[in-house]
């Protein structure tokens, strides 16, 4: 299986250069999928590393295209000595859709979602009226936010929509961040390797589940450490679940498939029973 | 020998509707070579006729001659692709080898794909579409099994984002369950793929759907079915959706001859065009495309820009209060980029086609209108908002004063509005989709297009939904929005030809346009306006040459 990774964020936020500096640094043979919209064929000519691949992406629904540029860059990578994969999303994407690559197609598995803001027009972006909500989603999907440009800005409000915000100054080397040292995923799998108690499940359903039964069920098994994922409920509405020891917090999300929660627990867990 | 001017012609018919204002009605209409040469009376002919060879043609005299009609904007290689597959669907298709039944239950369609499998016309692969989850019950692998285990069958969902495959579909296109074991929009034990599952199968499908002989016979059905909506004129609004090259050369060689009742008005899609180069670039490459154009296949200076997404997948951007369940709509470009896409091709006299469904993708294409007015003012300038799903009346208003025209797919108000109004964005909306009255009252040009495979590519249904907004279950759905029978034909005919910059020389039936007609049983402005969809094609005119219709 095959590790992707999502860098989201707006226009010019500066995610072709993170990945750039990442493709500097890294002596790992990388491809990176480009999203080709517009901007963006100037990025693919940025994105510079012999040992690495670029392929380049276009906008639009599989159902009338019939061809999945995602999909199929994907699998034209098997078989080729490729250690991951990074899909730089479109500034438009929001990055659940994306990130249903990594966890979908066949040989394939997701690392996480990095976003990419911008400080010095984050705040404006988030209250146009075309794409305030499509930057919301990319800040509050991510599993953390590389915060460029952030002087003089307060955090709180960034805060708010997600807790895991790195400021350009923090990252000393960005493959660290990019390879999802700081990614919640990354802290799972960290901790399942220090603790081998630590174990994980994975639940999915098609059916309706109500936010209460989530709750009830990790309230009466107080063995689960943390809980990441979509549940989705009788309305069609889906939200972000995101528990820790200390909370445990459902935000709106577009997520539309099914209920899909991680659990990572010690000791025994029966499987629940919604 | 001095060259001898070709026989008149003169057709004679009940009446004629020809969408000429100055002269709304004849009796007979004289063709030359191709084109009208006048119409009139037999009597206000004769300055013609006493002077030049002619035959009177009364083969449509006990019928009603309106121009031909016009679809501007459907996808020719998206029914490519759907037209070879088996329909076995909830609604009624009307098609011209024959009308598709409704199939309302499980155990009808088990039936209907039986017997549709005992017949042995079908290909290596067996592929039908439309089935919906509602009418059909759930659809799995072992079912597929149990009726037929030996041919490869695909199960298509109505909707596009789903299918369906038997143990014989699977072995034949090499799908194991060890490579999909981890996928989670793949149910390998059930056979289903959907959503990025469904591009993992369609990738393996694709070989089969667009091999070369599949795509040309999908086309030569979308010829039959373009001419049984009596249609001679059509718009290709987005050519390359799948591949530019094999789509533009399959058409010019299957309709680019003396038996194509149709012309196709080809527009090219800005993002194809772009694809590895920069918008200016992609503008050059537009410019030559005109250098290909043929006697029926012509690109002109069009182009076609989107600004969200689609209107039946409920991803349209919606202003506030947007959508019941809270979730939110798509951008197909930022809209940084389709500000500037917008303005190259606007600086340099394009005609502009936004594919624009929500309200709020709505907004972004007339504040964008409005931006280049302000930068440079342009006059009959063609912008255009195709497809007009949600608009508000200020929206509308503003539209109209900064030119543009409007193509409306009026078939959301029958097919959507009752299931949205439910679902989706509430009754006051839904019932006001494709607010085509308030658009007429604005002056703005306003036409009707099908978008098939989107709606049936009959522009009389399209003419049906606007006049009566009567949706599927029967309801009138806003009927301030509804217009007048003369404002539907203006919509299928002189306006459509307006918005594809034709009107000089197609849409309405006077001296010196072609000799485009669709020849009616009845006619459209005085039959009860509910049976406007049944009135019987008898046949086309293409420039002069009859192509008559199996009485449907």
């Amino acid at each position: 299986m095959i590790p992707v990774t999502v860098v989201a964020g707006y226009l010019g936020s500066g995610k072709t250069t993170l990945i750039n500096q990442f493709l500097k640094e890294t002596e790992s043979p990388i491809a990176v999928l480009v999203n080709d919209f517009g901007e963006l064929n100037i990025d693919a000519e940025l994105i510079d590393n012999q040992d690495s691949l670029t392929l380049s992406l276009t906008n639009g629904c599989v159902c009338c295209k019939l061809s999945d540029d995602i999909g199929v860059s994907l699998e034209s990578l098997k078989g080729k000595d490729i250690n991951a994969v990074i899909i730089e999303a479109s500034g438009i994407s929001l990055p659940i859709k994306i990130a249903n690559y990594g966890l979908s197609w066949p040989g394939f598995s997701l690392k996480g979602i990095l976003a990419v803001a911008d400080g010095q027009s984050i705040g404006t972006l988030l209250e146009d009226k075309f794409v305030g909500y499509t930057v919301k989603g990319q800040i509050e999907q991510a599993d953390a936010v590389l915060l460029n440009r952030s002087y003089g800005l307060s955090l709180e409000a960034l805060n708010e929509l997600n807790k895991n915000i790195f400021l350009e100054e923090e990252v000393s080397n960005y493959g660290d961040l990019l390879s999802a040292k700081y990614f919640a995923k990354h802290f799972i799998e960290e901790n399942l390797k220090e603790h081998a108690t630590f174990q994980s499940s994975i639940f999915t359903s098609n059916k309706p589940i109500k936010r209460e039964d989530i709750k009830k069920y990790i309230l009466l098994n107080p063995n689960i450490q943390r809980a990441k994922g979509w549940v989705c409920e009788e309305n069609g509405v889906c939200s972000l679940l995101q528990m820790t020891p200390s909370e445990c917090n459902f935000s709106p999300s577009d997520f539309k498939s099914q209920t899909r929660v991680v659990f990572i627990y010690t000791g025994k867990l029966s499987p629940p029973e919604f | 020998m001095e060259h001898l001017p070709k026989m008149i012609t003169v057709y004679i018919a009940k009446s004629i509707i020809t969408m000429n204002a100055s002269m709304p009605r004849a009796e007979a209409v004289a063709v030359r070579d191709g084109k009208i040469l006048e119409t009139g009376t037999l009597e206000s002919l004769q300055p013609w006729l006493s002077r030049h060879d002619h035959k009177i043609d009364e083969q449509f005299k006990d019928s009603f001659i309106v121009p031909g009609l016009i679809d501007p904007h459907l996808h020719p290689s998206m029914a490519a692709v759907l037209l070879p597959t088996y329909f076995i669907t909830a609604m009624e298709w009307k098609m011209p080898w024959g009308t598709t039944p409704a199939t309302r239950s499980a155990v009808e369609y088990d039936e209907r794909l039986k017997e549709a499998l005992s017949k042995p016309t079908h290909g290596e692969l067996f592929i039908t579409w439309g089935h919906h989850n509602l009418w059909h019950g759930p659809i799995s692998r072992s079912r597929l099994n149990s009726i037929d285990s030996k041919t490869p069958i695909v199960v298509w969902n109505r909707s596009f984002h789903e299918v369906c495959m038997n143990d014989a579909a699977l072995e034949l296109l090499e799908i194991k369950e060890a490579d999909v074991e981890n996928a989670t929009q793949i149910d390998f034990e059930k056979g289903r793929f959907y959503e990025i599952g469904l591009g993992y199968a369609i990738q393996k499908l694709n070989p089969y759907i667009l091999a070369p002989e599949v795509f040309k016979e999908g086309l030569l059905k979308l010829k039959e079915v373009v001419h049984f909506g009596g249609q001679t004129t059509i718009a290709d609004m987005a050519v390359g959706l799948f591949d530019f090259e094999t789509e533009l050369n399959t058409q010019a060689a299957l309709y680019e001859n003396e038996d194509n009742p149709f012309r196709v008005e080809l527009i090219a899609h800005s993002t194809v065009m772009q694809k590895g180069n920069s918008i200016e670039q992609a503008e050059e490459l537009i410019a030559k495309l005109p250098e290909r154009n043929s006697h029926r296949l012509n690109f002109r200076k069009r182009v076609k820009l989107f600004t969200d997404g689609a209107f039946f997948s409920q991803v349209a951007q919606l202003m506030e209060p947007g959508y019941i369940d809270g979730h939110h709509g798509e951008w197909l470009s930022t809209p940084e980029q389709f500000e500037e896409n917008v303005r190259v091709f606007w600086n340099k006299g394009y005609a502009i086609h936004v594919h624009c469904t929500g309200d709020l993708g709505l907004e972004l294409a007339v504040d964008t209108l409005e931006k280049m007015q302000d930068e440079k003012p342009r006059f009959n300038h063609g912008f255009t908002i195709e497809h007009f799903g949600l608009s508000t009346p200020e929206q509308v208003f503003r539209l109209s004063r900064l030119g543009a025209n409007i193509s409306a797919n009026a078939y959301y108000v029958h097919e959507l509005s009752d299931i949205y109004s439910n679902d989706s964005v509430g009754y006051e909306r839904a019932s006001s989709m494709a607010r085509i009255g308030t658009s007429f009252r604005e002056g703005i040009t306003t036409t009707l297009h099908s978008d098939f495979t989107m709606a049936p590519a009959q522009p009389l249904m399209s003419m049906w939904v606007a006049v009566n907004r009567i949706n599927e279950k029967g309801n009138v759905m806003c009927e301030e929005e509804r217009i007048t029978p003369q404002q539907g034909l203006e919509a299928i005919t002189i306006n459509a030809a307006r918005v594809l910059g034709l009107d000089h020389e197609i849409g309405s039936i006077r001296a010196g346009k072609k000799a485009d007609f669709t020849v009616l049983q009845e006619n459209p402005l005085e039959i009860d306006p509910i049976k406007i969809k049944d009135i019987d094609i008898k046949a086309t005119v293409f420039e002069g040459k009859v192509f008559n219709l199996k009485s449907q």
